[in-house]
């Protein structure tokens, strides 16, 4: 299945052409290997992925192969502009995607975890609507950007809790649920109470960590933050932060967090993809990326944002805006609004390649062997090591 | 609870001012009721008899409008709503032998028609571009059709040549009206048709309405979350249909306060005796009891029925119960 509508396939019709799915090499769900060393801690690995919006002629490419992969217990950022495909992408991934949206290729494997049998390995894009119920909030969970608008408005905040645990957990009794979401109200610091408030009576911070309770009701290995604190307050942002960060280490869960904001994001993951027009254009772990940027997209997102440490620098921006995705420039998407465009920029597409000597990716010419042209200081720095971000001492402070 | 009151209170200023206006609507008419009979009557009667007519009409003319319309909210405290002019009868009595007739038809053809309506709007609006969505023009057009000509064709085509329904009437003249089995049956074979076709011509609103309401709702976060939360689909179909039920509601308070005014047409059409036909008749009769008796009964209806929206609304959408500060 190569669209979902919706989580709804076959009451949605979408129409597909024939020839659009992607052929797989594997059976659809619990293909269990044994001691396959890269996917050993591996929980979430994505290969060739594409996704469309629209079919046919009017089809637009919005993530255009892209791989990202993610290991268990560690912090994937996602940082690009609006319409970078970095939210397609990861709704995508997760089946999410409403129409017109198609995923046009590509792999999503997602590992559940190991017993006796071997692991027991998902592919989330040939996965069942059936499969996929099994998997989502119990594996997979997702916080959105407006709290208000994700939880149902007539519905009370105890009974948004109640109908995951209902569907998930049915053995448990009213009683043991109540407890169950007042834990997790706990865990987020809110009292008990509020499970009898409706969403509205609520403030944006008390939402939001609603939101971050109700994606932990279930113990998924996987979390999505899908930009949680832009529409927060910077104080509050910085205090829901720093407690996402507590209950990550409590509680070990993985976390994809999608932003725009490149600065915060090199504070809080392990390791950093950029995209630009729906292509990865840079991955890094967050100290380098942060340190030593060495796409020109990214040095551009980091001067956009005040870094949280550190002296002060002049913020710069990036000029222009984001390319229409219908209407890509040839070359390198980039290249239109990159100070350090070349002549070989415009016609020919840089590949995401690993930098020679690290286990970082940049697609930019600049960083070809073979380009004979000097790579600018400020994308040739080299990482020094400093201090990251310290979730622990971000709250005491 | 203080919301309640407060809209309780509003609700009876309203029934004043409906009253009110009541009142004074038939003195807007041109000519009156007396000079009508009179002029019928005229060459029949002596001038003593016209006199005693006048007379016999509480006074008629001389008073003043305002003390007319003390007299009239007195009576009306006193459930006295007065003697129709052309039907020698109490209107109070003439409203119970009609009311429950148009109730019963309108209220159960309006009841039908939008719990198929919002139910097929919801499924259509979750299933947006299917080949469910041809049903939209079909229901359109039935209700685009006028009414009298709906009616008519159905009429001749099912009930007088195919005979599949029972032709003109409320029920089988054969029998005696009473809560007896073959009466209510008979009652039931004869409201087939016009229910048919008053659901025909009115189910394309609910179902428009419903389906537009749900596709807004299928795209908002919180169906999206429902699905993440990989709820059964019924239920996150139910999310989504319980949002976008509310708009729904409200129209559904606004048609059942018009159930008694009636559907002249339908009645006009199956001969079926309602408050619509009443109405038409009073007005052309002059019959002023008749006619604010009627008025004073739909007033009665829409206020009582936008109060009951008022208060599911209140009980559905917890939004609309924050208080505003005094």
């Amino acid at each position: 299945m190569t669209t979902d509508s919706m989580g709804v396939d076959d009451v949605v019709a979408t129409e597909v052409p024939p020839g659009a799915l992607p052929t797989t090499t594997y059976g659809p769900i619990v293909a269990t290997t044994h001691g396959d060393a890269a996917m050993g801690e591996r929980i979430l690995d994505v290969r060739n992925f594409s996704v469309d919006y629209g079919w046919g002629e009017n089809a637009v490419r919005a993530v255009d192969d892209v791989d990202v992969h993610l290991d268990r217990s560690t912090v994937l950022g996602i940082a690009g502009e609006s319409g970078s495909g970095k939210s397609t992408l990861v709704y995508a991934i997760t089946r999410l995607l409403r129409a017109p949206g198609v995923i046009r290729g590509g792999e999503a494997r997602f590992n559940l975890g190991t017993d006796d049998e071997g692991e027991h390995i998902i592919d989330l894009v040939n996965a069942s609507e059936r499969e996929l119920r099994g998997v989502r909030w119990s594996s997979i969970s997702i916080v959105l950007q407006s709290a208000l608008s994700a939880l149902n408005p007539v519905v009370r905040v105890g009974s948004q809790f109640e109908q995951v645990l209902k569907s998930h957990r049915k053995d448990m009794s009213k009683d043991q649920r109540r407890s169950r979401a007042a834990a997790l109200l706990a865990m987020v610091g809110l009292d008990e109470d509020r499970l009898d408030r409706y969403p509205h009576e609520l403030s944006g911070g008390q939402r939001q960590r609603i939101m971050i309770a109700l994606a932990l009701t279930l113990d998924p290995q996987l979390v999505i933050m899908d930009e949680p604190t832009t529409a927060l307050d910077v104080v509050t942002q910085r205090e829901i932060i720093g407690e996402l960060f507590e209950l990550r280490a409590q509680l070990g869960f993985a976390m994809i967090f999608i932003t725009h904001d490149l600065s915060l994001l090199t504070e809080l993951a392990d390791e950093i993809v950029v995209m630009y027009a729906g292509a990865l254009v840079e991955r890094a772990s967050a100290r380098e990326l942060y340190e030593a940027p060495r796409h020109p997209y990214s040095l551009g997102l980091l001067n956009s944002f005040p870094p949280m440490h550190g002296e002060r620098t002049e913020l710069t921006g990036i000029p222009g805006s984001p390319p229409d995705l219908a209407h890509l420039p040839t070359g390198c998407s980039f290249h239109p609004r990159c100070p350090y465009a070349m002549a070989r920029c415009t016609n020919e597409t840089p590949p995401l390649v690993e930098i020679k000597g690290s286990d970082r990716s940049v697609a930019c010419w600049l960083h070809v062997g073979d380009a004979g042209v000097a790579v600018p200081v400020e994308l040739s720095r080299v990482a020094t090591g400093t201090k990251k971000f310290d979730p622990a001492t971000e709250v005491a402070r | 609870m203080r919301l309640i009151g407060h809209r309780l209170a509003l609700y009876a200023l309203t029934l004043w001012v409906a009253i009110t206006v009541n009142f004074l609507l038939p003195h807007l008419m041109p000519g009156n009721p007396i000079q009508t009979m009179i002029g019928k009557l005229t060459g029949q009667v002596t001038p003593q008899e016209i006199n005693a007519i006048r007379l016999s009409f509480g006074g008629g003319l001389n008073n003043s409008l305002i003390s007319q319309y003390f007299t009239y909210i007195g009576q009306l405290l006193h459930g006295n709503l007065g003697v129709s002019i052309t039907q020698s009868a109490t209107v109070s009595s003439i409203l119970i032998s009609h009311v429950p007739w148009t109730i019963g038809l309108i209220g159960v053809s309006t009841i039908i028609s939008f719990l198929v309506g919002t139910v097929s709007g919801a499924l259509l609006g979750w299933t947006r571009g299917s080949r469910l969505d041809s049903l939209i023009p079909t229901a359109t057009f039935f209700q685009a059709v006028p009414y009298f000509f709906l009616g008519t064709v159905m009429l001749l085509v099912f009930a007088s040549n195919l005979r599949w329904f029972p032709v003109l009437g409320a029920y089988s003249q054969n029998l005696v009206p009473g809560w007896h089995w073959a009466f209510v049956a008979s009652l039931l074979r004869y409201g087939e048709l016009p229910v048919i076709s008053i659901v025909l011509s009115s189910v394309a609103g609910w179902m428009l309405g419903m389906r537009n309401m749900m596709i807004t709702m299928v795209a908002e976060d919180f169906v999206l979350m429902a699905i993440a939360m990989g709820l059964p689909k019924r239920k996150v179909i139910m999310a989504a249909a319980r949002n976008a039920v509310l708009p729904s509601i409200a129209n559904l308070s606004l048609a059942i306060g018009l159930v008694v005014s009636g559907a002249l047409l339908v009645e006009l059409v199956f001969n079926y005796p309602g408050v619509g036909d009443l109405l038409l008749n009073a007005i052309s009769g002059q019959d002023y009891p008749l006619i604010q008796g009627i008025f004073l009964c739909i007033t009665l209806t829409v206020l009582a029925a936008n109060l009951l929206a008022d208060l599911v609304y209140l009980l559905l959408d917890p939004r609309t119960r924050t208080e505003v500060a005094p």
